[in-house]
């Protein structure tokens, strides 16, 4: 078992990408076929190449929904980070309030985006800010529970060697509780990418002016599901590339691991 | 059924869990109602608790109807879905081609927003419970696949080396080992996915559904009516809380030896 892990580690991943890649093609084939052979009608499924025809077709709206999109989920995840970060941070100079806090954030956070977006509309308006509000909401608290458990992870004895010699709570905290839990508040922040796009679509199905939620609502409601498809194809892209971009990121910052 | 008699023994067995929960919502219900009358809090942002508990209680049918209705097809969703991730976890454990061919595929799907999704569930399905309970069943697999194999991956190689010298089968080796040694991890995704598949379930009856919280929910926003909303909100919640609780407790049963709380 060992070695294998091992080998698989060694020369198996160019292989890995390969077979990825296969089963995505494998997919998209299979669709195309099975839409072209059971001849299934596009409120259905469309084909792919018809959903690609109409991105490439629509490509000047669509780019200007999933700007519109990005920028919101962008903005509320800058801030969501921020708070995140932020928050634990104080909490770990400042630790008597953390149990309460750690347990009335969870409760909060327990309620679903879905169902706290309406209030959200209500309170900023139909506008931008309801949806960064929403995002930088959600991304706080994965972003503040993962920086938590990431300040919480450091080694005793390292911070007794840096006690003796004389470093004060903020040295501590900036040379050696912050790098070791740089790789947790990563993984927050990557894993929160995906989440503040679909967060910004969510709120936007709800109410907006414009961007992918709005795009997709609107076909829902002309019962245009190639235009679906197409705004959900657009989404998904967007998710993989903002994933991808902190991942870089990650990569480059957290490069000890 | 023997899921529903072992949430109650669970949640029951423990008083004391109960007791606390109990005292942690009179709090919170207390810290609301002052906290709107102390600081002047306008109805609009924040109605009374009393007002809002008032609106359940005027009209109990509408929302034991809509929890019952939403209950059913949040359950149908998770017990399905966390069957397929375990399976589907156990499956990519076994075969690694099958894992590398199919695993970035289930990674880009959920990178779709269920909602959009949701139209084209209600399509496929017709404005069935079964719909509903096929979102619930979207959101809660993922996470329990993900988790079924690190944990399948997480077993100490020592301990894999020592049964295999004494010749234990592959079967055995799984369900002895490998599979008790994920369950820890299991859990944390079955508790997670409790609260996305209430999500994936109250947003499929979003598009055109007559009971259910989600559309208690959406008539609620489009009535601009703030104590529906929270009365929702707060029925929503309850649930979702208790259902957490009962699949906490079942973890506290079955993974008694280590559970992540």
């Amino acid at each position: 078992m060992k070695r294998r892990t091992i080998a698989t580690r060694t020369i198996v991943p160019s292989r890995e990408v390969q077979r990825g890649i296969i089963g995505g093609l494998m997919l998209l084939g299979g669709w195309e076929a099975a839409t072209r052979l059971l001849e299934l009608p596009t409120y259905v499924l469309p084909p792919v190449s018809g959903i690609v025809q109409a991105i490439v077709e629509r490509r000047a709206a669509l780019a200007a929904a999933a700007g519109y999109t990005g920028g919101e989920a962008l903005a509320g995840y800058l801030i969501g980070c921020t708070i995140g970060i932020g928050v634990a941070v104080l909490l770990a100079l400042f630790p008597w309030p953390r149990r309460g806090f750690v347990s009335v954030a969870t409760a909060i956070n327990s309620v679903p985006v879905v169902g706290y977006a309406p209030l959200l509309l209500l309170w900023f308006g139909t506008g931008i800010e309801s949806k960064i509000a929403a995002v930088a909401f959600a991304v706080s608290f994965v972003v503040f529970i993962s920086t938590l458990a990431g300040l919480d992870r450091v080694d005793r004895r390292a911070v007794d060697l840096m006690r003796s010699f004389g470093a004060g709570k903020l040295a501590i905290l900036w040379r050696l509780r912050l790098p070791t839990a740089l790789p947790l508040i990563a993984a927050g922040m990557r894993v929160s990418t995906v989440r503040s796009i679909i967060i910004a679509i969510v709120v936007e199905m709800l109410g907006a002016y414009g961007g992918l939620g709005w795009v997709i609502y609107q076909a829902v409601m002309q019962i245009d599901f190639v235009q679906v498809w197409a705004a959900i194809f657009v989404a998904s892209a967007i998710s993989l590339v903002f994933f991808n971009l902190i991942g870089l990121a990650e990569w480059k910052l957290v490069f000890w691991r | 059924m023997a899921a529903a008699s072992k949430t109650s023994a669970g949640l029951f067995s423990t008083g004391h869990t109960v007791l606390r929960l109990v005292a942690g919502l009179a709090a919170i219900a207390v810290a609301w109602q002052a906290s709107v009358l102390l600081f002047g809090i306008r109805p609009y942002y924040l109605p009374k608790l009393s007002v809002v508990l008032d609106a359940i209680a005027s009209t109990p049918a509408a929302y034991a109807a809509s929890v019952a209705r939403t209950a059913a097809e949040t359950l149908l969703g998770y017990v399905t879905g966390a069957a397929f991730g375990v399976l589907l976890g156990s499956v990519f454990f076994h075969h690694k081609v099958l894992k590398d061919t199919l695993f970035p595929m289930f990674v880009v799907s959920q990178t779709i927003p269920v909602i959009a999704f949701g139209a084209v569930v209600v399509l496929w399905f017709g404005n069935t419970l079964f719909a509903k309970a096929v979102m619930a069943f979207y959101l809660t697999f993922f996470p329990v696949t993900v988790n079924t194999l690190l944990g399948l991956q997480s077993v100490d190689p020592a301990q894999e080396a020592l049964m295999k010298s004494f010749g234990a089968p592959h079967r055995q080796l799984f369900w002895k080992l490998q599979f008790p040694n994920a369950l820890p991890q299991i859990f944390v995704a079955l508790r997670l996915a409790t609260s996305l598949s209430l999500v994936g379930a109250m947003v499929g009856e979003w598009f055109g559904d007559t009971t259910g919280l989600g559309v208690l929910l959406l008539q609620a926003t489009y009535n601009e009516n703030v104590v529906g909303i929270w009365a929702a909100l707060l029925v929503a919640s309850a649930l979702g809380t208790l259902f957490y609780a009962s699949v906490a407790g079942i973890e506290r049963k079955v993974v008694f030896w280590r559970a992540e709380q």
